[in-house]
C-alpha cells in the first residue's frame, strides 16, 4: 500500500476566534462562549487568556467564573460560526475532495494523490493556514502524518497556529516516545489501568504482548497494539452519515412535574422541526425523548415512527418521566434517521 | 347452557375463529370466543373489532340452549390436547364454564355475553357469488405483497376490484406490486373497489379451498361480508384510495428473458445465504444465454451462481432485494418465468412467459 498523507486541520479556539476577529477588544482579555450560570450552562470554547486561568471547554460556567471572575461570557452566534466554517471547508475542498469534517472546526484531509505543491504535505499545510487566515481571519493548526490518529496528534502538537509534520521515516521514533495518554481512546480510566501496568509511553506499550492487552482491554487492546506501532488503517470518510437529529434544553429552573414537562414540549418540537428542515427532511426511523432529572440521572425512550407527531412525543415523555417521577433538569426530543443503505431500495412510483 | 359435542366437530371452527382473536387485547372480552347454542346448532364468534368470524357446527346433543363467552386460546388448547374422538360436554354453572370429557374437567372463567361486541349488520347493497377457488387463487397470488404497518395505511391491505365478468386483486408495499385478475360470472355495475385490511385477507383465505363451491360476498359501504358454508366472515374496509396499478406496471422494458422457475428460485435462495441479512441485496448480471447471480455481506463472504436462460440482447447489471424475487417465484404456478427489464433504476416485470393472469412489478436496489 502506498504511504498515505493525511492532514488534520483544527481551528484554534474557533468560536472564540470568530468573536475576537469581529471585536478585537476581546483579544487580550479572558473570554468564552457558553451558557449562562442562571441557565446552568457550560463553556463551549474559550480564548487563550481564559485558558491561562484554567478555564476549558465543557466546564460548567459557574466553575469557570469562580476560576476567572472577570471572564467575558458570550452566548454565541452559531449561524455565523457555521458560515465561517463553510468558508474554511471550501478551502479544504480546493485542495482535495477527500475531506472528512469532524465538526464545525475540524477535518481530516487525504492528500495522498494531490500533485500540487509538488506533493509536499508540509507546503499544503502551510497553504491551508495562509488561505484560512487571509480569507476568514481564523488561524488553523495543521498536522501532517501517514495515519489519521498521528495527524490529529500532530495538529495539537504546536497549537495554536501550529504546523507539525510527522514524516513516514519519523513515525517510529515519534510514536516510541509518545505518552499513551495522547492516544485516542485512552481517557482517565484506561490511562490509570495502563499506569498500573507500568506503561507510560508507546515504547512500553509495545513491550506488552497482544494477548495481555486483549485480556486487559478487550477489543481496544488490539487497537492499542496497533496504535503503539504507528498503525491506523482507517480511511477518510467523506460523508459522515448523520444518525440522528435532536433538540434539547437545560431549564433555568427545574420543571417540577410532568405537566410542566408537557408544556415545554411544543417549543422543543418546533426547534426539532427547524433542524429537520435544515437537513432536508431525511427519512425518520425512530422517535425518542431524553430526560435528565434533577439528580442528573438520565433516561431515554424511543419508539419507531416515520413522522414527528406531538402525540407520540407526549406519550414517550410521560412514560419516560414516570421512571423517576421527579423534577426535570433537561428535556430533549429527537429522531433517529433511516440508515442510508436501507434507502437504496428504490420505491415504486405510486 | 348445556350441550355435548365431539372434539372433531368443534376443533376446526374453533381454530379458525380463535385465529381472529388477538393475543393482546384492549378489551378483556375480545380475548374470548362467544359460544351460542340453539336448536339449529352451535355458533362460535371471534372478533378484534375489525374482523369478525362466525363458525357453525352441530353439537351431538343440546340439553339447554344459551350463550357464554370463554377465553378463546385456552379453550382451543384444551380441545386440541384432548384425545381424538373425545366427547366434550360443556355447561354453564354459576357463571363459570365447565368442560368435561372422560375423566377430565376444566372450569373456565366467563365474561357477560352482553359485553361481546358484534360488528353491526352490513347494509348490504351488492350481493354476488364467486367460486371459492377463484378468490383463493387471487388472494394467494397477491397477498404476500401487502404492506405491514405502513404509514400509508391504505397499503396495509389488498384491493379487491369487482367489475362485470372480472375480479382483480392488487397488493403493494411501495417496493413491489402484485396484481392478478380472473374472469368471473358476475354482474357489477358500476365496478366496485374495496380495500380489505391485511388481517382480514389472511383470515378470509383460511376459509377458502380450491373448489368451485360458491363464496357469497355482501359489499357494504364500510364492510364486506363473506359466506362459505359454515362460516360468516365480516371485515371492516380500509377507507382510502388505493394506488392505480396500471401506472406502476412498466411498459418500456426491452430486455426480456425466460428462466426455469424452480431452478431460478433455488439459485436465488442459495445466493441469498450470503447476502446482507438486513438489506438482502443480490446483483444480477444478464448476458446472452446466462444469468449470473452474486451476493456478498459485510463479512466479505461471497456467493456466485450462474443459471442458463433464454436471452439475446444487451447485457445489464441490476440489483434486487432477493426476498422480493423469491416471493414472486413462490406464487407463480407456471414452470417457467419471464422477466422484463429496462435499466438498473427501473422496475422489473415478472410473469408467465407471454403473460398470464398475474403480473409482478419489483423495484431494484442500488448496489
Amino acid at each position: 500500500m502506498k504511504t498515505r498523507k493525511i492532514l488534520h486541520a483544527d481551528c484554534d479556539c474557533f468560536f472564540a476566534a470568530v468573536e475576537m476577529r469581529d471585536n478585537p477588544s476581546l483579544r487580550d482579555v479572558p473570554m468564552a462562549i457558553g451558557g449562562s450560570v442562571e441557565r446552568r450552562g457550560v463553556i463551549s470554547t474559550c480564548n487563550y487568556p481564559a485558558r491561562a486561568f484554567g478555564v476549558h471547554s465543557a466546564m460548567p460556567t459557574a466553575r469557570a467564573l469562580r476560576l476567572c471572575p472577570h471572564l467575558i461570557l458570550l452566548p454565541g452566534n452559531f449561524d455565523l460560526y457555521r458560515s465561517v466554517s463553510q468558508q474554511i471547508q471550501a478551502i479544504f475542498h480546493e485542495l482535495t475532495s477527500l475531506v472528512e469534517p469532524l465538526s464545525l472546526d475540524e477535518a481530516f484531509l487525504d492528500v495522498t494523490e494531490v500533485d500540487r505543491f509538488r506533493g509536499s504535505a508540509t507546503w499544503m499545510a502551510r497553504w491551508l493556514k495562509e488561505e484560512s487566515l487571509r480569507r476568514t481571519g481564523i488561524t488553523l493548526s495543521v498536522g501532517a502524518a501517514p495515519a489519521k490518529y498521528l495527524a490529529k496528534i500532530a495538529s495539537d502538537w504546536e497549537k495554536p497556529d501550529g504546523l507539525f509534520v510527522i514524516a513516514p521515516h519519523q513515525v517510529d521514533t515519534f510514536v516510541r516516545q509518545l505518552p499513551v495518554k495522547r492516544l485516542h481512546g485512552v481517557g482517565p480510566a484506561n490511562a490509570a489501568k495502563l499506569d498500573e501496568m507500568g506503561i507510560v509511553t508507546c515504547e512500553d506499550l509495545r513491550e506488552c504482548s497482544l494477548d495481555t492487552l486483549i485480556a486487559r482491554f478487550g477489543k481496544f487492546g488490539y487497537r492499542l497494539h496497533e496504535l503503539s506501532r504507528g498503525i491506523d488503517h482507517r480511511e477518510i470518510k467523506i460523508e459522515r452519515e448523520r444518525k440522528s437529529i435532536s433538540a434539547e434544553t437545560t431549564y433555568q429552573h427545574d420543571l417540577p412535574d410532568l405537566e410542566h414537562c408537557q408544556s415545554a414540549l411544543p417549543a422543543l418540537l418546533q426547534r426539532l422541526e427547524e433542524r429537520m428542515q435544515r437537513h432536508g427532511h431525511p427519512a425518520i426511523d425512530k422517535l425518542f425523548v431524553k430526560v435528565r432529572f434533577e439528580d442528573f440521572s438520565l433516561t431515554t425512550l424511543e419508539t419507531s415512527g416515520q413522522r414527528i407527531e406531538a402525540g407520540t412525543f407526549a406519550n414517550l415523555l410521560s412514560q419516560a418521566w414516570q421512571r423517576a417521577s421527579r423534577p426535570v433538569r433537561l428535556l430533549g426530543v429527537g429522531v433517529r434517521l433511516t440508515p442510508a443503505d436501507r434507502q437504496r431500495q428504490l420505491a415504486l412510483p405510486l | 347452557m348445556k350441550f355435548s359435542i365431539s372434539r372433531e366437530a368443534l376443533l376446526r371452527p374453533l381454530a379458525l375463529v380463535a385465529g381472529v382473536v388477538e393475543r393482546r387485547q384492549t378489551l378483556p372480552v375480545l380475548s374470548n370466543v362467544l359460544l351460542d347454542v340453539r336448536e339449529e346448532g352451535l355458533s362460535l364468534t371471534g372478533t378484534d373489532l375489525e374482523v369478525e368470524l362466525i363458525g357453525r357446527t352441530m353439537p351431538s346433543q343440546v340439553e339447554e340452549q344459551g350463550a357464554a363467552t370463554v377465553p378463546a386460546r385456552k379453550l382451543m388448547d384444551i380441545c386440541k390436547s384432548l384425545p381424538d374422538q373425545s366427547e366434550i360436554t360443556f355447561a354453564l354453572e354459576e357463571g363459570r364454564a365447565v368442560l368435561r370429557s372422560g375423566r377430565s374437567r376444566f372450569t373456565l372463567s366467563t365474561l357477560p355475553v352482553a359485553e361481546f361486541p358484534n360488528i353491526e349488520d352490513t347494509q348490504g347493497s351488492i350481493e354476488l357469488s364467486l367460486p371459492r377457488g377463484t378468490l383463493k387463487h387471487l388472494i394467494d397470488a397477491t397477498s404476500f405483497a401487502m404492506a405491514q404497518q405502513d404509514v400509508r395505511y391504505y397499503l396495509n391491505g389488498m384491493l379487491l376490484e369487482l367489475r362485470s365478468n372480472l375480479v382483480r386483486t392488487v397488493a403493494t408495499d411501495g417496493h413491489r406490486l402484485a396484481v392478478c385478475s380472473r374472469s368471473a360470472d358476475i354482474e357489477v355495475e358500476p365496478a366496485q373497489k374495496l380495500i380489505i385490511p391485511r388481517k382480514g385477507v389472511l383470515e378470509l383465505v383460511r376459509l377458502l379451498d380450491d373448489s368451485d363451491e360458491p363464496v357469497s360476498l355482501t359489499l357494504g359501504a364500510s364492510h364486506v361480508r363473506a359466506h362459505t358454508g359454515d362460516f360468516t366472515f365480516t371485515s371492516k374496509l380500509v377507507d382510502g384510495k388505493f394506488p392505480d396499478y396500471e401506472r406502476v406496471v412498466p411498459r418500456g422494458g426491452d430486455k426480456v428473458f425466460i428462466a426455469e422457475r424452480a431452478q431460478l428460485r433455488q439459485v436465488l435462495s442459495r445466493t441469498s445465504i450470503l447476502s446482507n441479512e438486513k438489506y438482502r441485496g443480490v446483483r444480477l448480471q444478464l448476458e446472452e444465454g446466462n444469468l449470473q447471480v452474486m451476493a456478498n455481506n459485510p463479512e466479505q463472504e461471497e456467493a456466485e451462481e450462474n443459471v442458463e436462460i433464454e436471452y439475446t440482447g444487451a447485457s445489464l447489471e441490476i440489483g434486487f432485494n432477493v426476498s422480493y424475487l423469491i416471493d414472486v417465484l413462490n406464487v407463480l404456478d407456471e414452470d417457467r418465468v419471464q422477466m422484463t427489464l429496462a435499466d438498473p433504476n427501473s422496475s422489473a416485470l415478472l410473469e408467465e412467459p407471454g403473460g398470464g393472469d398475474a403480473m409482478y412489478v419489483v423495484m431494484p436496489m442500488r448496489l
